[in-house]
């Protein structure tokens, strides 16, 4: 049962991915993706570990592409549409494809890929979201803190950039009120 | 393939019935809800509201359904067909996915076939995330629809929207943690259970903090379902219908049957996350069912939202953001300092 | 918000976060939503009777022995900024009006007139005013025009009501359209 949920999830995840690139509607793309992402929510789901579905559509669904389609909606779509979009790149970005292919199946060959639940069985694994919580603020607070501080760092230079563009608008427009 | 024993299928018939249930009264409510507006708009303008079809205006809602199902389904040219057709749905099932995780009323057993039945469909883990999350994703149908329509007012109704779900949802969301906060638990039938008892272990008389989580919590989420004071994606005054002006027919009741449903979720969170849930105010003799204080508080704040739309004016677009950005947000900063303060 | 320079005003302040104003707006319609609607019933259950000095479709007055006061003057005619009155005189002494002149014809079109008053205040007999009739709609262009036997017609609403009444009605439907009868007996004043 399981699995026959995670094959439709990945093959939608994975047809909807592809029309991502593939069509040429900057707005079609943006659709597709989130429901690539909702796909890979509810892959997650899969994983035991509903946290990370609900964060996933919460910010990558929620927030993230709304942003994108705010930005995007604004494009002249008509132009975008006509314009060559592989660039004669195809050769390389085959190649390139095809090598990640070879190393992920070389990888899940050796067993790299795959770690062992550990301490967590499923019964503790319900209870995910204090699981995460507690180790996120015992084991990984050193590295959760510096990702805090990076943040700050990026909402104040954001701060920082719009305010110098206002300062000159203001130059330019001479003595404004 | 192992045989599943009885009380499996017996789980699995629940859930169905149970989710066919809901999805029923949901598809009904905005039959009533139309008509309430209606009437509340009509009674505090000092009119009469709906009189004519059927005793009180009662079968109004039945005629707009049948004007809306036998009305031309208009495709303007040159808009985008796919997305255009598929906007509706797209605003419609989030509504209705927000109520798998809500709890209605406390187990109750089953008299003929002698089972204890709970009624929620589901009660996650992370139920108070996965409802923020999924009410969030209603915005797509808007945005969507305003830009498949091919129609500037349609398109600044989408652009709208975007901007201004993406600023109030941060302040739902940081009310959504305070309740967290207060009530120690993700899961919204934990979040009731812990405001048992009277009147003052409701979320909302925690005072300080509480009314101030509640005001910024009904605040949001008027701007998140794009009711008065902050309708401005359908701005009648200036962008004709905002998103949905393209929009005629069964396309457009889908519309209207998303903004019911959102606007009954919202009060049911109301009530599930502040007054209470089922629990009964002050503790009477009577053996009055739970899900009837459900109801009877549901049922208020739907009034409570009419209300409001009908007394205050439209925000403008720049107030809507300040109110967004520089009042809800850093109230709710402070607040969380001192609700975390409160539960050292 | 009122002055800057002087800091913030508490008391402002309080009122904001209070929502004061907000409480009080909800008041206000809260007030409005149980108190008494005004709209009419019309044409259901309840009919408006105007006053007098209300302008409605003209009516061509006999006096106490049951002459036309019409002398077919075409005062009215010329007084009419929308030239919708058409009048042709003619030669009676049967004693159908109070002189030997009158009115062959005497028609108005009602969808020309705009209720002005200017025919009765022309009128030297006082035989043209308008009534008190306001249900205009009909089916088609022939009664948009009244002729001088209709408008000879009593009134359906006696001189002697004073008027701003609002009175019990039926609406009636038959194949030759709809009508709203008022059961002049049954009303009462308005209700603001």
């Amino acid at each position: 049962m399981e699995q026959l949920f995670f094959y439709i999830f990945a093959l939608v995840a994975v047809v909807s991915a592809v029309l991502v690139v593939s069509v040429r509607n900057a707005v079609h793309s943006a659709f597709y993706l989130i429901i690539c992402l909702l796909q890979v929510a509810a892959l997650f789901i899969l994983l035991r570990s509903p946290f990370l579905a609900a964060v996933q559509v919460f910010i990558y669904v929620g927030a993230v592409m709304v942003l994108f389609l705010f930005a995007v909606m604004v494009l002249d779509i008509g132009k975008e549409k006509t314009k060559e979009f592989i660039h004669s790149q195809w050769l390389p970005a085959v190649g390139v494809i095809i090598a990640l292919f070879v190393m992920i199946g070389y990888m899940i060959k050796r067993g790299k890929l795959s770690a062992s639940l550990g301490i967590y069985n499923e019964a503790a694994l319900a209870k995910n979201t204090e699981v995460i919580g507690k180790t996120l603020f015992t084991q990984y607070i050193f590295p959760f803190e510096v990702v805090s501080l990076l943040l700050l760092v990026a909402l104040i230079g954001a701060i920082v950039l719009v305010m110098k563009d206002k300062g000159r608008a203001r130059k330019n427009n001479g003595a404004g009120s | 393939m192992m045989i599943p024993d009885i009380s499996t299928v017996l789980e699995v018939v629940l859930i169905a019935v149970k989710v066919v249930v809901v999805t029923m009264i949901l598809f009904g409510l905005p039959l009533p809800l139309t008509w309430l507006e209606r009437k509340v708009a009509g009674h505090i303008q000092v009119r009469l509201g709906p009189w004519r079809v059927g005793p009180h205006g009662l079968l109004q809602p039945f005629a707009d359904m049948i004007k809306l199902l036998m009305k031309e389904d208009i495709v303007p040219d040159r808009a985008d067909k796919f997305l255009f057709t598929i906007a509706p749905l797209l605003a419609m099932v989030p509504a209705f996915a927000v109520f798998v995780a809500i709890p209605f009323g406390e187990n109750i057993m089953l008299p003929v076939i002698n089972k204890e039945v709970s009624l929620y469909i589901a009660d996650m883990n992370v139920g108070i995330l996965y409802i923020l999350a999924i009410s969030g994703l209603g915005i797509y149908g808007i945005i969507l629809g305003g830009w498949a329509s091919n129609s500037k007012y349609s398109l600044i109704g989408g652009l709208r929207s975007s901007a201004q779900m993406i600023s109030y949802e941060i302040s739902i969301s940081f009310a959504a943690i305070g309740v967290v906060m207060l009530s120690n638990s993700l899961s919204l039938v934990e979040i009731v259970k812990s405001q048992g008892g009277s009147l003052l272990h409701w979320n909302f008389f925690y005072l300080p903090v509480g009314p101030v989580w509640c005001a910024i919590f009904i605040i949001g989420s008027l701007a998140e379902i794009n009711r008065i004071p902050f309708d401005l994606p359908e701005d009648e005054g200036t962008l004709g219908a905002g998103f949905h002006t393209e929009y005629s027919g069964m396309k457009f009741a889908l519309f209207m049957l998303a903004e019911y449903v959102a606007m009954v979720s919202v009060s049911v969170l109301t009530v599930i996350l502040f007054f209470g849930g089922w629990n009964s105010p002050l503790p009477v003799p009577l053996p009055i069912p739970p899900i009837f204080w459900f109801v009877a508080k549901v049922v208020f704040f739907i009034y409570f939202f009419m209300w409001v739309r009908f007394t205050l004016p439209r925000y403008r677009y720049d107030q809507l953001m300040t109110i967004g950005w520089k009042i809800l947000i850093p109230v709710s900063l402070v607040t969380i300092l001192i609700t975390g303060f409160m539960r050292i | 918000m009122s002055d800057k320079k002087g800091g913030i005003d508490i008391l402002d302040l309080i009122k904001k976060v209070l929502f004061t104003d907000f409480v009080k707006g909800l008041r206000i319609t809260l007030g409005y939503n149980v108190s008494k609607s005004i709209t009419h019933r019309y044409p259901d259950e309840e009919k408006w009777i105007p006053y007098r000095r209300f302008r409605g479709v003209h009516t061509l007055n006999r006096d106490e022995h049951g002459r036309e006061l019409c002398v077919a003057c075409e005062l009215c005619v010329k007084a009419c900024p929308t030239s919708c009155i058409t009048v042709v005189p003619m030669e009676d002494d049967t004693g159908r009006g109070i002189a030997d002149r009158v009115a062959k014809i005497w028609k108005v079109n009602l969808v020309r007139c705009l209720y002005c008053g200017y025919c009765e205040d022309a009128c030297p007999t006082r035989a043209v005013r308008l009534g008190r009739e306001y249900e205009l709609a009909c089916a088609d262009f022939k009664c948009t025009v009244r002729n001088r036997e209709e408008l000879l017609l009593p009134q359906p609403v006696p001189e002697s009501i004073e008027g701003g009444l609002v009175a019990k009605a039926k609406f009636e439907r038959s194949l030759s359209g709809i009508k709203v009868t008022a059961d002049l007996s049954a009303t009462k004043k308005r209700a603001w």
